[in-house]
């Protein structure tokens, strides 16, 4: 009797240290279908299949718990080779192809057809000749598979990024006893017709009785493609559907679908406001590595907290690095009715504008230096505070009072303001950043992805400061986060960006259809909302 | 798995904990052993034994010298004897020397017969011999090292006025004139009391000019034989002429050789193979250039045989002879087998302590410690040698002692103490303080030595503080840092140029050398500005190939001060430019004073202290703070509206100038300025000082500077004057240099990650 499912994973548990990313997680993969697999950032999607392929990260952390059943047997894969032995392909993202070599090399890569000769019957295997002509036979049938018409013997360094993508496909598919097929997020790089014939590509391979796991964030292409659809959220399985059953927004709110439960409390205010706009941004392209903007409108009432939200990648970090100037950025942005000049931090700084960079460690500190030398240092270049005037010295008086000062309002838990900030804790080296931005005496405060690798307690600290400092001191905030959590707990509006574009502005209260939807790159329609 | 990183660290510490406890209980043993022998030596019988066994020492260096003198002498001989023969050329190098060598080893068998356990007739004979030969040792020769020191200085000077003297001694002056002469470039030989020494500087001074005179007559003649090869067309026309007929024409032809008649015989000579060339058909024979360039005459050094010795000196030298005399009578009274020797004996005495005297060979020394060390039960014999021995290895026992109880306790806070100054720090201090207790040990004055450090801690401490910008503004050690030494160097060979001297000289050199390092510094720092991550290696290169460059730079520029070109060719700047003349020893000499017997530099220090107080002062300036932050977090930087480049170029351009200031003042230091490849290797000795005070190649501050120079600069002089007496040998030093520098160097490479800073 054939096995109703050729891939079983029952009841997984993944532990990393006392922290479960994976919990009582089943997934089922019948042959021949296209099976998608859905969640949010962090909701074990990658952990899930690095169980499959038995990546090391696994095993060095303790291994899991939960059996897997391929093709009938129970098997335990120890390694990413192992897998590949078993028939278990993996589509990568990023693209792993030698620029240099031609596309039949990468395709046939560490598992070329040879050819003996007198030597190497002596020597071994390792000194035998390629067949080349066995080789670009066997490419030639794989990228006409998978529908290229490329010569296979051109270098893939010169190809487009999109050909690159069914090369690593032609590749997989051309192994012998492919049986299952995982795409992680094929389609990120592609464009529209690209996705359109990638899908297409699927489907054939699909067609042919290979098992397809599915992972994107593009609903519309799991309804095009997918069969059946799994959705994680926070380490759980949400539920198993096939697609018939289903609709989009059912799948939005099922992936965010969290109830309302908030990170901390925040007293709503009672009334909207109403207030002028403090910045608008028109048209802004942001060229930031792996978080690229692609010609963003938004404006930012003045007083209010605004969210930025989406996935990662999607983009959502380069606008507020645009705005500032810490990547090349085009576009217009306007502040109190003046232009900010881009492509430079001072000019926004100038303007009263702050920012608290989601890079820590790497943009938001000095790490071998002082607490009190990294709160002064911004406000002592631009304004040029904490200076004495005899000599243009710094003034080590006024530092430190300064410091002591934020050191007791924002909690900052250190020995003294002395202490290089790089053996703080994560949570309090954030407070340091923060005390950095407050030292410039800020109208407007960019806020990105405060609440990155620090603890619960740290989080809520940082938090109620900023709601604090928004009520209190009327700072415009702009707080740009991936937990959509934190953001509906203080944010008045919520813009959700995907690809490089605000798709919609939520209020903190939208229903999570409205927000699943929005990032996967859809807007709801009028109405639906509420 | 970081429980197990843990328990790793665990078990080093525990390691650790048992090996300072094993270093404890050695030292402990060795220090109550060291107790033990300054008892001892309290007691008389150890005291007189130890005296013995010093009479013995004394007694066999002397002979085992002797026995060496003869040998060699037997050795010398046996080829005289050889080269005498005629059959000498048949034989091949291997034989003649394997005969000479049987010669002297039989020489030597017979003599260690002879004198290696001499009968020993006479104990208190002995005793007096010794303590004569003592006295001569302690005396002997330090005068007439006075004296050297006096001929040096005037010499040195003397240089500055070479080309005046030497004129007036070609004239063919008499001994008076020359002297008047002399006295105008060294007013020290007016002085009465170095009236003894002007016939020899008479003679130097016409030796030199002979000297000046045959070279130039040398190159004339080329330049008239070239002349002479390229002006005629056609020699075939001279065929058949000879002697004065061929002259005739030849001056017809070109004139200018009728005007040089002394060359006569050897253009003729010339002419007549070229005459016999064209006959023959042949082509013209080449004419040579002389390949070695010609040496400039004040490189020449200074013969000290030309020079009678003052009065007192004579009457010194009279007295040690005596002292000889006499010791060699008592030496053959107590070994009546030395009769037949005397003479001999006297020599090699003679030339023993000459060698202890004149540096450069410690023979004698070597022969009467080696004894120490190893004869003690020669003479003694059972129990006494052992109470000997540790009452003679005291201080050894005491400083092995102390140097074991630092290590152990450096094993047991080997983590407190890394964590705080870094392991090269820590390392390299203890090896500091380990040189000093075998400076102890060896009898060298720390003193001096230190004296000697403060010196070279003005010398050097500028340079150093050059590195410091640099790495606060991101590039790292700064290895082109030598484009500002050549600046500077540039700035001194000006100020020689217009003949300044004094503070204005040094002035004008810091400054002028400062603003030529401006544009280089500027250009320098735009290149790396485009090599973000490489700096290193580009630093390094530019930095050895500006050195190259100005190799060609030196020989081209126009400078025409006859004092700094070469004398003979009259273009290209010479090697070396004495600074006796301008500003040498200007700052160190500056409010000198001496404590202890050490000389302060207090103006070199002062100057070392006003740069560093200003490089602290900018550190805290406003530019000072963005320009560390740009070095150590550029995105940071960034962040707040820092243009990280523009501050990159600051620092490139002020560590540049500060080492333009620096080779000044090292050169006043020195007392000369050195160009062409000397300022290669700087970068390197100046990267290596600060590491050891701490920096890293992203971190400096001035106390790394100064801690640095010092550590540097102290192990050099400890550890050059102790490989000295240890192993004797000429260029242990450099050796040393080279290594600790550029281990340490590669030491802060392997902790950054190849200079590049995440």
């Amino acid at each position: 009797m054939a096995n109703e499912f050729i891939l079983e994973m029952n009841h997984i548990t993944k532990m990393y240290g006392s922290n479960a990313v994976l919990k009582d997680v089943t997934l089922r993969i019948r042959p021949g279908e296209i099976h998608a697999l859905l969640g949010e950032n962090g909701a074990g999607k990658s952990t899930l299949m690095n169980v499959l392929f038995g990546m090391p990260v696994i095993h060095s952390t303790g291994g899991f718990e939960g059996e897997v059943i391929f093709d009938g047997q129970k098997v335990n894969i120890a390694s990413p080779m192992d897998a590949m032995e078993k028939g278990i392909g993996m589509v990568h993202q990023e693209f792993m192809l030698i620029p240099g070599f031609s596309v039949t090399d990468n395709i046939k890569l560490n598992r070329e057809i040879t050819r003996p000769w007198p030597v190497s019957r002596v020597l071994g295997k390792d000194l035998e000749f390629m067949n080349r002509e066995a080789m670009s036979a066997d490419a030639r049938k794989a990228l006409d598979a998978v529908g290229m018409n490329i010569e296979e013997y051109t270098l893939v360094s010169g190809l487009p990024i999109g050909h690159m993508q069914f090369i690593e496909i032609a590749r997989e598919i051309d192994k012998s006893g492919m049986k299952l097929l995982v795409f992680d997020e094929p389609t990120a790089v592609l464009t529209e017709s690209e996705a359109q014939q990638l899908l297409g590509v699927m489907k054939k391979i699909a067609a042919q009785g290979i098992a397809i796991i599915f992972i994107t964030h593009r609903l519309d292409e799991v309804m095009d493609a997918a069969n059946t659809i799994t959705i994680l959220r926070d380490g759980t399985l949400v539920t198993t559907v096939a697609k018939a059953e289903t609709t989009p927004e059912q799948l939005a709110g099922l992936m965010i679908g969290r109830g309302s439960e908030g990170v901390i409390h925040v007293a709503r205010r009672e009334k909207e406001l109403k207030s002028g706009i403090a910045m608008s941004i028109r048209n802004l392209w942001v060229n930031m590595p792996g978080e690229v903007v692609r010609g963003v409108d938004l404006d930012v009432r003045e007083g209010e907290i605004l969210g930025v939200g989406g996935l990662a990648g999607q983009g959502k970090i380069g606008i507020p690095n645009g705005v500032m100037g810490l990547y090349e950025a085009m576009g217009e942005v306007t502040f109190e009715g003046k232009k900010i000049a881009l492509g430079g931090a001072g000019a926004a700084l100038k303007a009263g504008l702050a920012m608290v960079s989601e890079d820590r460690r790497g943009v938001g500190l000095l790490l071998d230096q002082s607490i009190e030398d990294n709160i002064a240092f911004t406000a002592m270049q631009v304004h040029g505070d904490f200076m004495k005037h005899f000599l243009r010295q710094k003034d080590t008086g006024a530092i430190r009072r300064y410091a002591e000062e934020m050191i007791r309002e924002l909690d900052i838990r250190c020995t003294s303001p002395a202490q290089p900030v790089g053996t703080l804790s994560g949570g309090n080296q954030q407070k340091v950043c923060v005390a950095r931005a407050l030292a410039m005496k800020p109208k407007f405060l960019f806020v990105s992805e405060p609440t990155r690798g620090i603890d619960i307690g740290a989080k809520q600290l940082v938090l109620e400061t900023l709601v604090k400092l928004n009520r209190e001191q009327g700072m415009t905030i702009v707080m740009v986060s991936s937990e959509l959590q934190e953001l509906r707990s203080i944010c008045d509006r919520i813009a959700i960006v995907a690809e490089g574009k605000v798709v919609d502005i939520l209020t903190a209260d939208a229903s999570d259809t409205a927000f699943g939807l929005a990032m996967s790159g859809k807007k709801i329609k009028e109405g639906e909302s509420a | 798995m970081s429980e197990r990183l843990e328990g790793k660290g665990a078990a080093k510490r525990g390691n650790r904990f048992y090996l300072s406890i094993v270093l404890f209980v050695l030292a402990g043993i060795l220090l109550i052993g060291a107790v033990a022998g300054y008892i001892l030596r309290g007691s008389a019988s150890t005291r007189a034994n130890l005296d013995k066994m010093r009479d013995s020492a004394v007694l066999h260096a002397a002979t085992e010298g002797l026995v060496e003198n003869i040998a060699q002498t037997a050795r010398a001989e046996k080829l005289k004897e050889l080269r005498a023969d005629k059959n000498f050329r048949k034989r091949g190098l291997d034989e003649v020397n394997s005969i000479c060598d049987e010669a002297m080893s039989a020489a030597r068998i017979e003599a260690e017969k002879l004198y290696s356990n001499p009968a020993v007739e006479d104990e208190a004979a002995l005793e007096s011999a010794i303590e004569g030969f003592e006295a001569v040792l302690a005396t002997s020769g330090k005068l007439e090292s006075a004296e050297r020191a006096v001929y040096s200085d005037i010499y040195l000077e003397l240089v500055e006025g070479i080309s005046d003297w030497t004129a007036v001694a070609a004239e063919g002056a008499d001994d008076d004139a020359v002297i008047s002469a002399l006295a105008e470039t060294s007013p020290a030989l007016k002085d009465e009391a170095n009236a003894h020494l002007r016939p020899g500087f008479v003679k130097l001074a016409r030796d030199m000019a002979a000297a000046q005179q045959a070279r130039q007559d040398a190159e004339l003649q080329e330049q008239l034989t070239t002349m002479m090869t390229g002006g005629i067309a056609d020699w075939s026309e001279y065929a058949g002429l000879q002697g004065d007929a061929l002259w005739e024409k030849l001056t017809a032809e070109l004139p200018e050789l009728a005007e040089n008649e002394r060359f006569k015989d050897a253009l003729l000579e010339k002419a007549a193979e070229y005459v016999a060339a064209a006959e023959s058909g042949e082509p013209l024979p080449e004419a040579q250039a002389s390949e070695e360039g010609v040496e400039p005459v004040s490189e020449t050094q200074v013969d000290y045989a030309y020079f009678a010795p003052s009065a007192e000196l004579a009457k010194e030298q009279q007295d040690n002879e005596e002292a000889f005399q006499a010791l060699d009578a008592q030496l053959v009274t107590i070994i009546p087998d030395l009769g037949s020797l005397t003479g001999k004996l006297q020599d090699t005495l003679r030339a023993d302590i000459e060698k202890v005297i004149w540096p450069g060979s410690l023979d004698f020394t070597a022969r009467y410690e080696a004894y120490m060390a190893q004869k003690a039960d020669r003479v003694l014999s059972g129990g006494a040698a052992n109470t000997l021995k540790l009452a003679s290895k005291a201080e050894a026992l005491l400083l092995g002692g102390i140097a074991l109880l630092l290590l152990a306790l450096v094993m047991l806070f080997w983590e407190t103490l890394t964590a705080r100054f870094g392991v090269p720090r820590t390392i390299i201090t203890l090896f500091f303080i380990y040189l000093c207790l075998l400076a102890e040990l060896y009898n060298i004055s720390v003193r001096m030595m230190l004296g000697n450090v403060l010196e070279r801690m003005t010398m050097y401490g500028v340079l150093v503080l050059a590195m410091m910008p640099g790495i606060q503004c991101g590039i790292g050690l700064n290895m082109g840092m030598t484009i500002g030494c050549i600046s500077g160097l540039m700035g001194i060979v000006l100020s020689l140029q217009f003949n300044m001297t004094g503070f204005l000289a040094m002035l004008f050199a810091c400054l002028s050398g400062a603003l030529i390092s401006l544009p280089l510094g500027w250009a320098y720092s735009k290149l790396l500005n485009r090599m973000k991550g490489n700096e290193m290696t580009i630093s390094t290169y530019v930095g050895f190939s500006f050195v190259s460059l100005m190799c060609i730079g030196w020989m081209m520029l126009p400078f025409n001060n006859p004092k700094i070109i070469w004398l003979l060719s009259g273009h290209g700047l010479r090697v070396t430019h004495s600074l006796l003349g301008s500003f040498a020893h200007l700052l160190d000499n500056f409010l000198a004073f001496k404590v202890l017997g050490i000389k302060v530099p207090t103006g070199g220090l002062l100057f070392l202290g006003v740069c560093c107080g200003i490089m602290w002062l900018f550190s805290r300036s406003r530019t000072g703070i963005a320009m560390t932050a740009a070095g150590s977090n550029p995105r940071f930087a960034e962040a707040s509206g820092i243009n990280v480049n523009r501050m990159r170029t600051v620092g490139t351009v002020l560590s540049t100038m500060i080492a333009a200031l620096g080779i000044v003042i090292y050169s006043q230091a020195f007392g000369y300025a050195q160009l062409y490849t000397a300022p290669r290797q700087l970068g390197f000795i100046a990267s290596s000082a600060i590491l050891i005070g701490g920096a890293t190649v992203s971190k400096a501050k001035v106390s790394h500077v100064l801690i640095g120079v010092f550590l540097f600069e102290g192990v050099l002089v400890f550890g050059q004057q102790i490989a000295n007496s240890v192993l004797s040998g000429g260029g242990l030093s450099e050796v040393m240099r080279i290594m600790i520098s550029n281990g340490i160097i590669l030491y802060a490479l392997t902790q950054s990650g190849g200079g590049r800073r995440e």
